[in-house]
């Protein structure tokens, strides 16, 4: 017989760790105790075949995250008696964090569509593979009394399935019935009760009819209806070309997209359940859904979900999160009455608490595109030293990252710190954060861009705190959340604050976080007529990149009147309120400008999502790229001679989609000759691509297919977005690195 | 951000950076003749005489161009101590006026600038008692510097009313329309043929400030200022931050006319963060606000008067915009730096 003390540290709440161990200390005849810590579990353990015992509770349970076990020597004066038990959970140092919301495992969903099961019909059936996690976590450890469900006492029948071993459901602290558990309403929208049986067939019963319902989720609502309402639902919003995302049932998938890949279909019907954006069967059909090429589909995830889908007769319903654009998603009831009231006629409401916001999360070819529910808190070891280190994000898709004793951690998607809610929601999430981890930051990383509410939400954090501030460069953030080795970083982006003071968005940054990057090539410097009203109206920054008659008069052409044209003319002259910009993202709206296919910006990336969908119908023509030498010995891209070459093959009678497939591939392909010449320049021969252009698939292949021609691998961290979600991990990887070398 | 060792451009935008300057320009540690001194950083200090309350204010005037569509440098110079004068309540009684001129600059052009002050000086009832004349070398500066110094007094039916004093429940009222002064300046300035007429607001606003605050008992005009350099945001910003409150402010009832607007909306420019010369913003208890209201409505400078926001417990300044969103209204920075990704 051996005894031990095995303590497995790693994501060991939430995910069934304890009757995991039960479960193999039963089967391999085991002895002793487990106990969780919040961020680990101890377990003590005698028995013939602890060896084997060993091993297998070394796995841990499917949604674990074990990231070290060690086995010691019992004490002398430890007493083990005879079988195995559960000891209440105790606080410990929180190293280990709280595993993301979970999709509604299969076993559950059969449960709930099982007549003969006490679970049929129950929307918020879950067990310890599957549920709400994050979402309504108050503290650690991830007991039921810290979490929303405190308030619903288990009835006998879910006590007892709690209790023994033998359930799926043994010490699931979600676990609830349709007796004891959280109940739904549905409700008009003004508050009042529909008096109905069951509320989730009423609900599809008016979705059906084409009402707009409001439905209450895990992380927050959403705002749902057919396909045929969807049209009216945008104009309600005030969205009225965004693309909607939808939710259907998987065999409806084939009607609308193109068969997604093994992979995708895993990732769809996996524990994410993500949004996927896929292309369009016909790129050109359900425009009323989105007017781009591709789609943004999920499948149902809840039980309350699979419940609805069971009673729609219609195949998909829109499902898009309940709040305006940037601003965080709504959780509450009675706000969703007071600021959708005039868009949802119903809402179908439950009554447990959203303690942690959580918007879904998108995914596209493979990439995060927002990093959300499933996936966040996002938690990588990497070593950065002993300091606790907060990074407080961008502007716009931000969220916040904390590293704390050997742990990166990063919350779901905040959204745009531009307005008052959304910077009290930033605020929520890192006093959240700190608390789930236990961290209190000894280091604030934020951007360098000086009027970024973030910005001064950390500075008023330091001053609190007595934190040290660590400002990182936008684009440096984006290299560095892909590596910290030396690389030939590509930032392709939208805006960046430069160390220049100009804007920055087209950059080659070569280096790494410990010695610095150096800006050897970027986009050529183009003018922003009027400064920010250049990207709501990309006409102006048409004229910023090619300030020539031959734009001021595709502008009148277009119908702008004397007095703004000749004011454009007078802007750029005298470059009054001009900015210069290296910006990929402003070359991209300046091509839909030349294009006509987007004239004014109604929603974040609207210009270069136009511009793709036509290049993904058209064929790029050769066109040869010019670089030019800037200062400090940088290369320089010239874009606008990009544009003036595609301007003249239109005038020649190329067609849109050609012409939107010939910028981008040149684009494309300067950007990767600038990395080959830093590569070759600087001897160092491994990339790195950020940057919320690498979203764009032809940009970004176009670019990784030159590279690899050059023989330079190109790294990606395929954890992060390559937009602005991963630039509070950036800052926070910058500042621990820098503090490790001594120089913070 | 690294602290500059050397002043530039930013330091005088009336911004954030501004702010760090005058930590060293106001570093006096003689800042108090017993009453509001130079550490209150208001519009105008005080002491007493004679039981009465006497209020001393100074301003330098450099405006590029020095002539421009509703005014002149001479009109600016003597409305702005006017009205920081007034907006503490008093009653501008004397100004000073010092000149520096630079060699070369057209005597005429002397002439038509000392009759505008002059009739400002009449508008508001008050008199340039004493002055001083420098000329420097030419390219020493550019065209003409005036200061104008002024004094003040509380009268009996007046009382001393500070920028610091906005509380809950205060509504917040402009007296007319936002920018036009600073529009005008940048569009005369730089050539822009913006179509539409701007015209700058300047204008002494003491007799429109003295009967909007007699028209309410007295002590409720809680705060005041005029929205010079930085504009309204960073005016009101100013405001809120010193009472320690939060103002939130209703997009639809800011008066701004057409001609701005559209301006702005065609050089990109937020008429909120550009300079007033001729308007003031007022916190007024809440159940004096419509006798104040109606009293500026009456005065000629007043017409476009209005209600705009009331002020919350918390901190900063918020829009409620027109499709129900909020937004703050931020102080400018000097120069706006672009942002949107
Ligand atoms: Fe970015
Ligand atoms: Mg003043
Ligand atoms: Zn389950
Ligand atoms: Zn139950």
């Amino acid at each position: 017989m051996r005894c031990g003390r095995i303590i497995v540290r790693g994501i060991v709440q939430g995910v069934g760790f304890r009757p995991f161990v039960y479960a193999a200390a039963v089967r391999f005849g085991i002895a002793g105790t487990v106990i969780n810590h919040g961020s680990e579990v101890e377990i003590t353990a005698c028995g013939d075949r602890f060896d084997a015992f060993c091993r297998e509770v070394s796995a841990g349970p499917k949604m674990a995250v074990v990231d070290s076990v060690t086995v010691e020597p019992l004490p002398e004066e430890a007493v083990v008696g005879d079988g195995f038990s559960i000891l209440p959970s105790a606080d410990g140092a929180r190293t280990g964090f709280i595993p993301a919301d979970i999709a509604t495992c299969d076993a559950c969903l059969a449960d709930i569509m099982n007549p003969a099961s006490r679970y049929y019909g129950y929307w918020a059936t879950s067990c310890t593979d599957c549920g709400p996690r994050y979402s309504i976590i108050h503290a650690v450890p991830y007991d039921r009394e810290r979490t929303a469900m405190d308030v619903f006492p288990p009835c006998g029948d879910c006590s007892a399935e709690y209790e023994s071993p033998q359930s799926r459901r043994h010490h699931a602290q979600t676990i609830a019935c349709s007796s004891c558990g959280p109940k739904l309403s549905l409700l008009t929208a003004s508050g009042g009760e529909v008096a109905t049986d069951d509320p989730i067939r009423t609900a599809a019963e008016l979705l059906d009819a084409g009402h707009i319902v409001a439905v209450r989720g895990v992380g927050g609502y959403h705002i749902c209806c057919i396909e045929e309402e969807a049209g009216r639902l945008k104009q309600l919003l005030g969205r009225p070309h965004q693309s909607l995302a939808v939710m259907m049932r998987p065999e409806s998938l084939k009607e609308y997209v193109v068969p997604p890949t093994d992979a995708e279909r895993e990732m769809l019907k996996g524990p994410v359940h993500p949004i996927m954006i896929l292309d369009k069967v016909d790129p050109v059909s359900h425009t009323e859904l989105s007017e781009l090429h591709n789609l943004g589909v999920m499948l149902p995830y809840t039980g309350l979900h699979h419940l609805l889908f069971g009673h729609l007769n219609h195949p998909l319903l829109v499902m898009t999160s309940a709040n305006a654009p940037g601003t965080p998603m709504i959780t509450e009831t009675s706000y969703i009455s007071e600021r959708m009231g005039t868009v949802a006629e119903y809402i179908l409401s439950h009554d447990r608490e959203i303690v942690n916001r959580c918007d879904d999360s998108v995914v596209r070819d493979g990439y995060i595109i927002r990093l959300s529910r499933g996936l966040a808190p996002l938690r990588t070891a990497m070593d950065l030293g002993d300091r606790q280190i907060l990074g407080v994000g961008p502007e716009l898709n931000a969220n916040a990252t904390i590293y704390k004793g050997g742990f990166v951690v990063t919350s779901p998607h905040i959204g745009n710190i531009r307005n008052p809610p959304t910077v009290a929601y930033l605020e929520e999430t890192i006093a959240k954060l700190c608390s789930l981890t236990g961290a209190k930051p000894e280091i604030i990383a934020h951007d360098l861009h000086p009027q970024f509410l973030s910005t001064r939400l950390a500075h008023a954090l330091a001053e609190e705190s007595g934190a040290v501030l660590c400002p990182v460069q936008h684009h440096c953030a984006h290299i560095a959340s892909v590596t910290t080795e030396e690389v030939v970083g590509i930032a392709i982006d939208g805006v960046g604050y430069g160390t220049d003071a100009t804007i920055w968005g087209g950059e080659i940054l070569t280096g790494s976080p410990a010695d610095g990057y150096v800006r050897t090539g970027h986009l050529e410097q183009v003018l922003m007529p009027g400064g920010d009203l250049a990207t709501k109206f990309p006409e102006r920054m048409l004229y910023g990149i090619l300030p020539d008659d031959a734009t001021l008069s595709l502008l009148a052409e277009r119908g702008w009147d004397a007095v703004s044209l000749r004011v454009l003319a007078q802007t750029v002259t005298k470059r009054f309120n001009s900015p210069a910009t290296t910006s990929t993202g402003r070359v991209l709206d300046a091509a839909a400008a030349l294009l006509g296919v987007c004239r004014e910006r109604t929603y974040d990336g609207e210009p270069s999502m136009v511009l793709e969908a036509y290049a993904a119908r058209g064929t790029p023509q050769p066109l040869e790229v010019r670089i030019a030498s800037g200062s400090g010995g940088a290369d320089v891209l010239l874009t606008s001679e990009i544009l003036r070459d595609v301007r003249g093959r239109l005038a020649c009678g190329m067609g849109t989609a050609d012409a939107a497939a010939t910028i981008q591939t040149a684009l494309a392909k300067g950007i990767a000759e600038l990395a080959v010449r830093s590569a070759e320049r600087t001897g160092i021969r491994t990339a790195a691509l950020s940057g919320g252009v690498a979203i764009n698939r032809s940009i970004r292949e176009t670019i990784l297919a030159e590279l690899a021609r050059a023989e330079i691998p190109c790294l990606i961290n395929p954890q992060y977005p390559f937009g602005d979600g991963c630039i509070s991990c950036g800052q926070v990887v910058t500042a621990g690195v820098l503090a490790q070398e001594g120089k913070i | 951000m690294k602290k500059d060792t050397e002043v530039n451009m930013m330091h005088g935008a009336g911004g954030e950076v501004m702010g760090e300057l005058l930590v060293t320009l106001t570093a006096f540690k003689h800042n108090n003749a017993g009453g509001i001194g130079l550490e209150s950083l208001d519009d105008g200090s005080t002491f007493e005489i004679g039981g009465k309350t006497i209020v001393l204010t100074t301003d330098s005037h450099v405006v590029k161009p020095i002539f421009f569509p509703g005014g002149d440098i001479g009109r600016v110079a003597v409305s702005g101590t006017i009205n920081d004068l007034s907006v503490m309540g008093a009653r501008p009684v004397a100004l000073t006026c010092a000149m520096v001129i630079e060699e070369g600059f057209p005597i005429a052009d002397l002439e038509k600038i000392v009759a505008s002050m002059d009739e400002a000086l009449g508008e508001a009832g008050a008199a340039i008692i004493t002055g001083d004349t420098k000329v420097v070398e030419k390219g020493s500066l550019d065209g003409i510097v005036i200061n104008t110094a002024g004094v003040g007094v509380v009268d009996e039916d007046s009382y001393l009313i500070r920028d610091k004093a906005l509380a809950p429940g205060d509504k917040i009222i402009v007296s007319g329309t936002l920018g036009d002064h600073g529009l005008a300046i940048v569009a005369h300035r730089e050539g822009f043929d913006l179509g539409d007429q701007l015209k700058s607001d300047v204008a002494p606003l003491y007799t429109m400030i003295a009967g909007a605050v007699r028209a309410a008992p007295k002590g409720a005009v809680h705060a005041m200022k005029d929205p010079t350099r930085g504009g309204f945001a960073a005016c009101i910003n100013e405001m809120a931050r010193k009472a320690g409150v939060k103002v939130v402010v209703d997009q639809e009832s800011v008066p701004i006319r057409e001609s701005v607007a559209s301006a702005g909306g065609l050089l990109g420019i937020d008429p909120l963060q550009v300079a007033n010369e001729g308007k003031c913003v007022m916190g007024i208890a809440a159940e004096a606000a419509d006798a104040v209201l109606a009293a500026l409505r009456s005065h000629p400078l007043g017409k476009n008067a209005a209600v705009i926001g009331e002020v919350v417990e918390g901190s900063g300044v918020v829009m409620r915009t027109r499709i129900g969103g909020e937004r703050f209204i931020e102080p400018p920075m000097g120069d706006p730096v672009p942002r949107v990704c």
